[in-house]
């Protein structure tokens, strides 16, 4: 099979992956982990753009650049893309460790109902009624504290 | 020319530099962000006065494709001067943040300098990252748990839009084999303009679109700006809101024209203004209100936006300005106001003068006659009308429809003030600071309105500068070079 296209389908598939695991599950590390899934199929994309196979590494040697250099640019640039994913990686973990240890859950929806009643609180707000509150249905994939 | 390059380096050397001196003098480490910005801004304003053409800045003599560039016509550098002077005049409370917020500042300014001069994707990309990382330092400044929840789902929203722009910027790489914006200006027509460009464009705005305020992606605003201190929040809905609304504009004008991007640019924007509209004239507290108002609002501006050519460029860049002065005047008033919409009952008798200035930037939001907001508002109206399609009458209706939903909350709040005190709540006066910085943007409102026609001709000129798309191309390549993976390139 052609190598283009399967690398693609790899890229276009770990992005379908990173988004459905934005989007759906609740639990915070796993929409964490498909952030990362999904940045590693745009930086596939992106070294795809200009991917050609049997490429030497563009590195400057004594005689000049070689002859069937791969393209530099995609590459410079997904190298930055790497850093700063990781860099975001961790800050969104500690981020999750000090929403863990305030309100004691990693599921989102519980994260969000805790932060929405914060916040009524702090502005003054009575929080509307058990009566008109959406009933938050707690699916069984869910890791509790 | 290269005092240019200190509106972006400076900045960025002294963020890094005040921990350490800091050990050595705090009292230096205090003053030293905010004079850095002051250089920084007189620097941008007196280059933004002396600019006759475009400059262009190679750096490190790299040519492009590979080398960066900068490129500085007068929005851009109307948009580095705001990031400057916004960050400057928000700057975070010494009192009761530590230093490392001072060092954030600094690079946000940095870092909104730079995104507004980028000359190249690659470039427009690392700035955008980096604003983006520099906000959640700032917004989780406040140690609440509720801050912590808020900027954790921001950054996953973020960090979604930031991948979106990479594979973007992949789908414009593999079409075109460049990233600088020029050559891509001058490949677009025959490799972009397709459906392989419109799904890159698609990528690009829904990424850059997050920091924007973008319909299908600003379910953080009311969350981050509820939990963010005021001058936070002033700095993201008025400074980096427009940052990333020129990164879209930009890419619009020079690469991305095609009528199929303006429509859907025009629909989401259409769906910001009803969305946001609404959520705002049934939030029940000051902070929530702002926020939703200003999704409506930025809604509003890339409406204006949508519009091709150069009446576009000069609408948008009206509302967006008339933007960028009011919203941080009115996050100014939320520190003492921030609770319930239902607490500020009387407060126009325990602080008459910020219910004065509220009252005036309502009024100038609304859009009422003499006030600066009417002239911008009147002319994205103008401009929709005589596009002659029914998209674009939609859009003015919305426009029209958003503004009664705002004339109705706001004008709730204002009456608010004048009933008698709620016996329950009583409000302190505002800070003196919080007081100045709001009753400055409050005059220069004011004062445009002497000024409203020698106004619109600037930014007449700067709109058709900022559409000048042949002259961007000679400006940045003196000598037309071809990509260097010309192998790329499809036919």
């Amino acid at each position: 099979m052609d190598m283009h296209l399967i690398l693609y389908s790899a890229a276009a598939g770990l992005m379908l992956i990173g988004i459905a695991g934005i989007v759906l599950p609740s639990h915070l590390l796993r929409i964490i982990f498909a952030v990362a899934l999904l940045e590693a199929g745009a930086n596939l994309l992106l070294l795809l753009a200009s991917f050609k196979e049997g490429t030497a590494a563009p590195i400057m040697l004594e005689s000049g650049f070689p002859a069937n250099m791969a393209d530099p640019v995609p590459q410079a640039l997904v190298l930055t893309a790497i850093v700063i994913g990781v860099g975001i990686l961790a800050l969104a973990l500690i981020l999750a460790l000090k929403v863990r240890a305030a309100y004691g859950t990693l599921d989102m929806r519980k994260v969000r109902q805790r932060m929405e009643h914060d916040i009524a609180e702090e502005a003054g707000i009575s929080m509307p009624s058990s009566s008109q509150t959406p009933r938050v249905i707690v699916s069984k994939g869910t890791v509790d504290e | 020319m290269n005092n240019l390059l200190l509106m972006v380096a400076l900045p960025l050397f002294t963020a890094f530099l005040l921990p350490v001196m800091e050990r050595v003098s705090p009292v230096l480490a205090k003053l030293a962000g905010p004079l850095v910005l002051a250089i920084t801004s007189v620097l941008g304003i007196s280059l933004w006065a002396g600019m006759e053409q475009p400059v262009v800045i190679q750096l490190g003599g790299f040519l492009p494709p590979m080398g960066i560039t900068f490129y500085a016509d007068k929005l851009s550098m109307l948009f580095a001067v705001a990031a400057s002077l916004g960050t400057l005049l928000l700057w975070p409370d010494e009192s009761e943040q530590p230093i490392r917020q001072s060092s954030l500042a600094l690079i946000l300014a940095a870092a909104g300098s730079g995104l507004a001069l980028s000359g190249d994707l690659f470039n427009i990309y690392v700035f955008y990252e980096l604003v983006a990382v520099v906000s959640y330092g700032l917004i989780a400044s406040r140690p609440t748990a509720a801050a912590m929840a808020a900027t954790l789902r921001y950054l996953v929203i973020s960090a979604f839009g930031a991948a979106l722009i990479l594979a973007g910027i992949a789908l414009v790489y593999q079409a075109t084999g460049t990233l600088n914006l020029a050559q891509l200006a001058q490949l677009a027509p025959q490799h972009l303009h397709n459906l392989q460009g419109l799904s890159a464009f698609v990528l690009i705005l829904i990424g850059v679109g997050v920091k924007a305020e973008l319909f299908p992606v600003n379910t953080w605003v009311p969350e981050v700006y509820a939990t963010a201190p005021e001058r936070v929040s002033a700095l993201l809905a008025g400074v980096v809101s427009k940052l990333a609304l020129l990164v879209v504009v930009k890419l619009l004008v020079l690469v991305f024209q095609m009528p199929e991007a303006h429509m859907i640019m025009l629909a989401l924007g259409i769906m910001g203004v009803l969305t946001g509209e609404l959520a705002a004239w049934r939030a029940t507290d000051y902070r929530r209100m702002l926020a939703f108002s200003s999704i409506g609002q930025l809604g509003t501006i890339f409406i204006a936006f949508s519009v091709p050519g150069e009446a576009g460029v000069f609408a948008g860049l009206a509302v967006a300005l008339h933007h960028l002065l009011l919203k941080p005047a009115l996050f100014m008033l939320a520190r003492r106001w921030g609770g319930s919409l239902a607490n500020l009952s009387g407060a126009g008798r325990t602080s008459p003068l910020a219910a004065g200035l509220f009252i005036l930037l309502a009024l100038s939001l609304i859009g009422v006659p003499p006030l600066p907001g009417f002239w911008a508002k009147l002319l994205v109206l103008v401009n929709l009308a005589g596009q002659g399609q029914a998209l674009y009458y939609l859009g003015g209706m919305v426009i029209l429809v958003g503004a009664a939903l705002e004339a109705n909350y706001l004008f709730r709040v204002a009456s608010g003030f004048y009933h008698e005190p709620s016996k329950a709540v009583i409000l302190s006066p505002h800070k003196g600071k919080d007081m100045l910085i709001a009753g400055l943007l409050s005059s220069v409102l004011l004062t445009s309105v002497l000024f409203i026609s020698p106004l619109a001709d600037r930014l007449h000129e700067i709109a058709r500068e900022a559409t000048d798309v042949e002259t961007y191309i000679n400006r940045v390549q003196p000598v037309r070079l071809a990509p260097i993976n010309v192998a790329v390139v499809q036919p």
